[in-house]
């Protein structure tokens, strides 16, 4: 081997082209996507300021969301509170911006709950397969036949309806279909053929979970997770216009529950946080649907 | 003899299936010495493959495991070795160039951050340096301007480009072992001859032993110092490169080399047909027949062959061979 190595010229240089495309990384491909796509960056535009009125609002807007400031039932533009009042005399307009805080804090609260839940159970069982994957998935089971909304709402009976418990109620009951999308993602990926190289060169379970095979899961579970934004808002609402809010915080579900009986007297009670509630929802949903389109395309390049 | 940085005994290694237990690999011994390159040829599903990755214990289990037999690597088993001692022993000292190039690279990392990162598993070194490293790595094996390239990501690459960066990824923590497990059939022929240059390259600058599985006559007899054949998980033939090429003794062995076309401009040639050794590999599980496994498509097949499976028996200095033919003219 040693003599005929010594004959050999050392490898031909490969030629270097003169132009070589620069290295764009698949996160900026996927932001210039989405960037272009108009639908999307619109629900971005009504989420961030829907996001910061949230923060910023009740520090300037000082009115107390839940006292009685004026008359009850005055509809919008009739007094110095621009949406009105509802059936207690109480200002809709803080209303709906203190409203907002609880209702995206806890929307998000509740969607990184569900995406830690759903993609630890997910990771696990598609990765390590077997009677895991068997128990795990018999788990999932069982929390997808429990009917959601009774299921929270005895969680938030059970344990006070504080804030928290609410978030962790609407996390516990809806991460399954995270769960299942992951473990799919795994079973698929675990065989790819970089997966056995990265095991070949020492890679342990654990580095194979979370840094080989996670981000390569990663683009449909960032969209399943923005899209669950919206349906823990929703979730939220719907709990709240039941009367299992937290008493001491507003929510938009919450007004609009509270202003069902007078809805013949004041249709703005309940359209207006309604609106709010429908807006976010459909803002998230916009940035999920770009989100999607901008991850997909390079999914099938790959 | 030299030391042996490698050595495999009676390894057996065996598959559970709808019908019961089958083996896949047996009886199969064979050593490394440091700095060597070992061929072992064969077809497609003789057990080469599978031998590889029990070498990095890596056979899938359930349902396969090495059932019977030793692998030493330098004095020590790794068949009996733990989950957490072969993960040391990955990478360090034994490590794997897989045959697809297009598909075992991580699509999500630049090729960088990934040498870097085995480079900071193994060595335990900060990230500037295993990102020096890397640069390094890709420089050695041949990649032009590799600071800019580091940063591209896999599917940016060629092929070519690819299989030296698993090259490098498998390099980085200076292995003693290299396993090769047909490097080059996703490749190019032009961009084969460059991969192998670099093989050749590195194993003069490295000093690693080379283990390269292949089914290509070819890059055999320019690639390795010695050959081990293989049919239907047996080794059935071993030696020197030069005298496998030339005095190929199992039937089979000989209808591998005979394989190989033969390139002829000259009109007067006459184009003969290309050899073809009829038949097809046996299934592992029709092996459970006393006979030789390579009989019902051997030539010179005769009723000893289809009684008793002949054992591998040394037919010269440093060669050995399992056919019954041999036996009659010894020497």
């Amino acid at each position: 081997m040693s003599d005929r190595a010594t004959e050999m010229p050392t490898p031909p240089a490969l030629p270097t082209p003169t132009t070589v495309p620069e290295a764009v990384s698949p996160t900026r491909q996927t932001w210039q996507m989405f960037y272009q796509n108009r639908a999307a960056m619109l629900g971005l535009c009504i989420l961030l300021v829907i996001i910061i009125t949230s923060i910023v609002g009740p520090l300037l807007y000082t009115v107390p969301p839940r006292e009685m400031v004026w008359m009850p039932l005055t509809p919008p533009g009739q007094s110095e509170y621009l949406l009105g009042t509802d059936y207690l005399g109480r200002d809709l307009l803080a209303g709906l911006i203190n409203g907002g805080r609880v209702t995206i804090t806890i929307g998000f609260a509740a969607a990184v709950l569900t995406v830690l839940i759903g993609v630890t159970i997910g990771a696990l069982a598609g990765f390590f397969g077997g009677w895991v994957d068997t128990t795990l998935m018999k788990v999932t089971e069982f929390f997808q036949v429990l009917p959601n909304l009774l299921f929270a709402m005895v969680v938030v009976m059970l344990f006070s309806p504080t804030l928290t418990n609410i978030a962790i109620a609407i996390g516990i009951v809806s991460w399954t279909a995270t769960a299942r999308l992951t473990r799919a993602e795994f079973l698929r990926i675990r065989e790819m053929d970089y997966v056995k190289a990265e095991r070949s060169i020492g890679a342990g379970n654990s580095r194979l979970i979370w840094k080989v095979i996670l981000p390569n899961a990663a683009p449909p579970l960032i969209i399943v997770a923005a899209l669950s934004i919206g349906s823990a808002i929703l979730f939220e609402a719907g709990l709240s216009f039941l009367g299992l809010s937290d008493p001491n915080a507003m929510s938009w579900g919450r007004m609009v529950g509270d202003n069902r009986p007078y809805i013949l007297d004041s249709v703005w009670g309940v359209t207006i946080p309604g609106l709010a509630i429908f807006l976010t929802v459909l803002a998230i949903s916009l940035v999920g649907d770009g989100l999607n389109d901008a991850i997909n395309p390079k999914l099938r390049q790959r | 003899m030299t030391q042996n940085l490698l050595s495999v005994q009676d390894l057996e290694i065996s598959f559970r299936t709808a019908a019961g237990e089958v083996q896949v690999v047996r009886d199969l011994s064979f050593e490394l010495a440091q700095g060597e390159v070992l061929g072992i040829v064969g077809e497609s599903g003789c057990g080469k493959s599978i031998t590889a990755l029990s070498l990095l214990g890596l056979v899938p289990n359930p349902p396969g495991r090495v059932s019977k037999g030793r692998i030493l690597l330098e004095g020590e088993d790794i068949v009996t070795a733990s989950e957490r001692r072969l993960r040391q022993i990955r990478g360090n000292d034994i490590s794997m160039v897989f045959q697809e190039p297009m598909t075992s690279l991580n699509p999500v990392y630049s090729v960088g951050e990934q040498i870097a990162e085995t480079a900071r598993a193994h060595f335990n070194s900060s990230r500037s340096e295993a990102w020096e490293r890397a640069i390094e790595m890709l420089q050695l094996v041949g990649i032009p301007s590799p600071e800019r390239r580091a940063h591209e990501f896999p599917h940016q690459l060629s092929g070519g480009m690819r299989q030296r960066v698993m090259i490098a990824i498998a390099l980085v923590c200076e292995p003693k072992v290299l396993i090769a497990d047909e490097p080059t059939t996703a490749l190019d022929v032009t961009v084969q001859a460059q991969i192998f240059d670099l093989f050749r390259d590195l194993q003069h600058k490295i000093g690693a032993a080379i283990i390269l599985i292949t089914h290509d006559i070819g890059v055999v007899a320019q690639m390795t110092d010695r050959v081990i054949v293989m049919y239907a998980g047996r080794k059935i033939e071993e030696g020197p490169v030069s005298a496998f090429i030339t005095d190929p003794r199992h039937p089979y062995t000989r209808g591998l080399v005979n394989c190989i076309p033969r390139l002829s401009l000259d009109p007067s040639d006459d184009p003969e047909p290309l050899f073809e050794i009829p038949g097809v590999v046996p299934s592992p599980s029709d092996l459970s027949l006393p006979r030789c496994a390579f009989a019902p498509r051997c030539h010179n097949a005769f009723a000893l062959c289809l009684e008793k499976s002949p054992p591998l028996l040394p037919v010269a200095e440093g060669r050995a061979a399992a056919c019954w033919l041999e036996t009659e003219k010894p020497g």
